[in-house]
């Protein structure tokens, strides 16, 4: 399972050459054009190059195949850095540079607006699993195949009502990549190619009611089937063996259901919301098992939530505040598999939190923005036993800042991730370049750099370099 | 594509569609009158259209004399409906959707854009990978960027914006004739402070005499070098309009092209307000449902 690095390099190297030696045309003197020139008359009559668009007017005929959105995409992503960590100190763990993703990726969107108010939105994916993806490893040693379906939906508009039945997203959050807000859907972060929430939050089968006012919206959802943040894939960065096997929540007879409600108005460059839902925290919390032996036992830590969000559009520069309040939440919420195996306390407390932030657009082609989450347990030390302390002490939370440079007419796109945690024990680097080939193909690149202390339990991939890149056909 | 880029380009575009007819006869005019019809006709043609358009681009070569595509074109296929409001209907609000290409397809953007300079436009994008829409901060239009490409075209904002006549000196230069038709040679000089936000030190543009059309621009860079041409071709009456339905504007730095086809263009249709609503970005069965109502109008 050593790791080609050389393989991944190269494909980086590759792109970047491709990409600026692009970019060097263009600093070409300005062509001399003679006044008499013409254009290709095999492309359309003379004076128009692509008259065939005005052909294929008159002959537009649907077809089912325009509903479906298909992309195909080839992934390579490694750790590329041979070093040692001591997440306990004098004890020394190996790091040793190695191929984590080598795998194909389908994914289909359909789209159909099959009557007058009606509507049918489905996609999923399919995944393989190549000589040297952990997935290959964790099976076995064979080619590995997974498929999946994230949206699913039937949805009926009439009047000022919309209803939508089915696998589907609750988005709340103003703050874009880190809200305090964006909790209704579960997630995966199944491995370090995920780094943004977007790309990680799972649908659920939920029954999602708006309402159109003359000038507020409603939205309000009921899901009768609360779902959890898988447990990490073994063989993935983020697995580790733990103590006892972790299950999912063992829901017997029992009838969970989350519901809320949603209230929006816009103003001239401003829109607020106010929320109210009755949820579960989408991670599991694991104690031990009684007897001592057997499986952890998953515990639902269900809550109540009030928020409020707004943003206030200034110019170029854009504002985001996010406010949220649980009430009756549990304490030692199980953040990181095995970590809080020990002896979680069984404490409810209030809490609150925030995610604040903003995006400034430098000039049309640059931006940058920042994001910033923060929480505190209220009360923190009431109800604790002398010795006791919480897992999330005083206020926590991430900060991530974000900058892009699109060139080339759009077709490149440079751009660089900061992300961190309040307390400064860990920090990651992201570094990434999309370069869309034509309407079809386009490849990507990343590199990753994290460092953490021992403080953070990122420090199982402290001075980690990682190298990826992309190939992907849409259609 | 930076959002707040993206914004622009879509108020810009439904300028484009009524930028260049123009449909009153008219005599003995200054420089100044008839660019100043120019946007009497944009006024008067923005209110409550639906507009299909293809914007391709490809490198281009030339062979015996003739222009050709050096590669496959990129195509990009765009939905657009507008409705002016206000004073003499000089705001505008807007809804463009993305139909092609595929990777880029159903994101969707609500824009309104005010006439009153010191009031910010407004515009909300939805993408489905965010789950919901989001308000982009998109400034003026009259802020101090540099213009940016049109849809990753080589069509830029600044190429397709009227307006702000008082930041130019404008010339006749001629009265002459191209391809058979008799046009004027206008030549617009932005002034200092327009300067700062133009690509260009001058433009020359050829209107048709008769049907108030502009059958090519020439654009100069600092150096009096000839830097962009746009040609206007399939010049058609629409809804009582002269309108160029074709544009190719040439990058003679970077040997790119980039055609403008408006495939579809109707104006005077009934627009209901509540279309132009985020709703219409996240809730696709209204969407398409109201389109189908806009398009029972036209037929």
């Amino acid at each position: 399972m050593r790791f080609s690095a050389n393989i991944v390099a190269s494909l980086g190297l590759q792109l970047l050459f491709t990409a600026f030696s692009s970019q060097a045309q263009q600093v070409n003197d300005p062509q001399v054009l003679d006044d008499n020139l013409d254009f290709e008359p095999d492309f359309g009559f003379e004076e128009d190059l692509f008259a065939t668009a005005f052909d294929e007017e008159s002959s537009t005929t649907d077809s089912w195949l325009d509903d479906f959105t298909i992309r195909i995409s080839q992934q390579f992503f490694g750790q590329v850095n041979n070093h040692s960590i001591e997440p306990i100190p004098g004890i020394l763990f190996p790091r040793e540079a190695e191929m984590e993703n080598n795998r194909l990726g389908i994914n289909i969107r359909y789209q159909n607006a099959f009557a007058p108010g009606w509507l049918l939105q489905a996609s999923g994916q399919a995944r393989y699993y190549w000589k040297d993806d952990y997935e290959y490893e964790a099976n076995s040693d064979s080619i590995d195949a997974e498929y999946r379906v994230n949206e699913f939906f039937l949805q009926r508009s009439y009047g000022q009502e919309s209803l939508k039945f089915g696998r589907q997203t609750v988005v709340w959050g103003e703050t874009v990549g880190n809200s305090v807000l964006d909790v209704i859907n579960h997630f995966e972060f199944r491995d370090l190619t995920i780094i943004d929430i977007e790309d990680a939050r799972l649908n659920q089968w939920m029954v999602v009611w708006d309402h159109f006012g003359e000038g507020s919206n409603w939205s309000s959802f009921v899901n009768l089937y609360p779902e959890f943040n898988p447990a990490a894939v073994r063989g993935s960065p983020f697995f580790f063996e733990p103590a006892f096997n972790l299950t999912d929540y063992d829901r017997d007879s029992e009838l969970l259901f989350e519901a809320g409600t949603q209230w929006r108005k816009s103003f001239e460059l401003s829109d607020i919301s106010f929320m109210a839902a009755y949820l579960y925290e989408n991670q599991l919390r694991y104690e031990d098992p009684i007897s001592g032996i057997g499986d952890a036992i998953a515990k639902g830590n269900d809550f109540l939530l009030l928020g409020f969000s707004a943003n206030r559009a200034i110019g170029r520069l854009l504002l985001n505040f996010d406010l949220a309040f649980s009430h009756n939440v549990l304490a030692d919420s199980f953040n990181f598999p095995g970590t809080a195996l020990a002896s979680p306390l069984d404490l409810r407390k209030d809490q609150i939190g925030t995610s604040f932030g903003f995006e400034y657009a430098l000039d049309n082609e640059q931006s940058v923005s920042l994001g910033i989450q923060a929480q505190k347990l209220l009360d923190e030390n009431e109800g604790l036993l002398p010795g006791q302390q919480l897992f999330n002490e005083g206020v926590f939370g991430s900060w991530l800042v974000r900058y892009s440079n699109t060139l080339l007419n759009s077709d490149l796109v440079l751009s660089s991730t900061l992300q961190g945690d309040l307390k400064g024990d860990s920090f990651l680097a992201l570094l990434g370049i999309d370069y869309t080939i034509n309407d079809n193909w386009s490849v990507s690149g990343q590199v990753i750099s994290i460092t953490s202390n021992r403080e953070s339990p990122l420090v199982f991939f402290d001075a980690d370099v990682r190298l990826g890149a992309t190939i992907s056909y849409s259609f | 594509m930076p959002q707040r880029f993206l914004v622009r380009a879509t108020a810009i575009l439904l300028g484009i569609l009524i930028g260049f007819p123009l449909s009153s006869m008219a005599q003995d005019l200054s420089a100044r009158d008839i660019l100043e019809k120019m946007e009497d006709n944009q006024r008067a043609q923005s209110n409550s259209a639906l507009t299909r358009m293809q914007l391709s681009t490809c490198k281009y070569g030339v062979r015996e004399s003739r222009i050709t595509c050096a590669e496959r074109p990129r195509v990009k296929s765009l939905e657009s409906v507008g409705k002016g409001y206000g004073v003499d209907l000089k705001d505008t609000k807007s809804v463009i959707v993305t139909l092609e290409p595929a990777s880029e397809r159903g994101i969707g953007m609500l824009s309104f854009a005010y006439d009153d300079p010191s009031r910010d436009n407004e515009s909300w994008l939805y993408l489905s990978a965010l789950g919901r829409v989001k308000r982009i901060a998109s400034g003026s239009d009259d802020d101090e960027t540099e213009p940016g490409s049109l849809f990753g075209s080589e069509f830029t904002t600044e190429d397709q914006e009227t307006g702000k006549l008082d930041e130019y000196e404008l010339n006749i230069l001629e009265s002459t004739s191209l391809d058979g038709r008799e046009v004027w040679k206008i030549e617009q000089i932005p002034n200092e402070d327009r300067a700062l936000k133009s690509r260009y030190a001058r433009t020359v543009a050829y209107i048709d005499m008769e049907r108030f059309v502009v059958l090519r621009m020439e654009m100069y860079d600092q150096y009096d070098r000839e830097v962009k041409r746009m040609l206007g071709s399939r010049v058609e009456l629409m809804n009582g309009i002269w309108v160029t339905r074709s544009l190719t504007m040439m990058n003679l730095v970077t040997n790119r092209l980039s055609n403008m086809a408006f495939l579809e263009m109707h104006t005077g249709i009934e627009v209901p307000d509540e279309f132009l609503t985020q709703r219409t970005l996240t809730d696709a069965a209204f969407r398409e449902t109201e389109l189908e109502k806009l398009r029972a109008q036209i037929q």
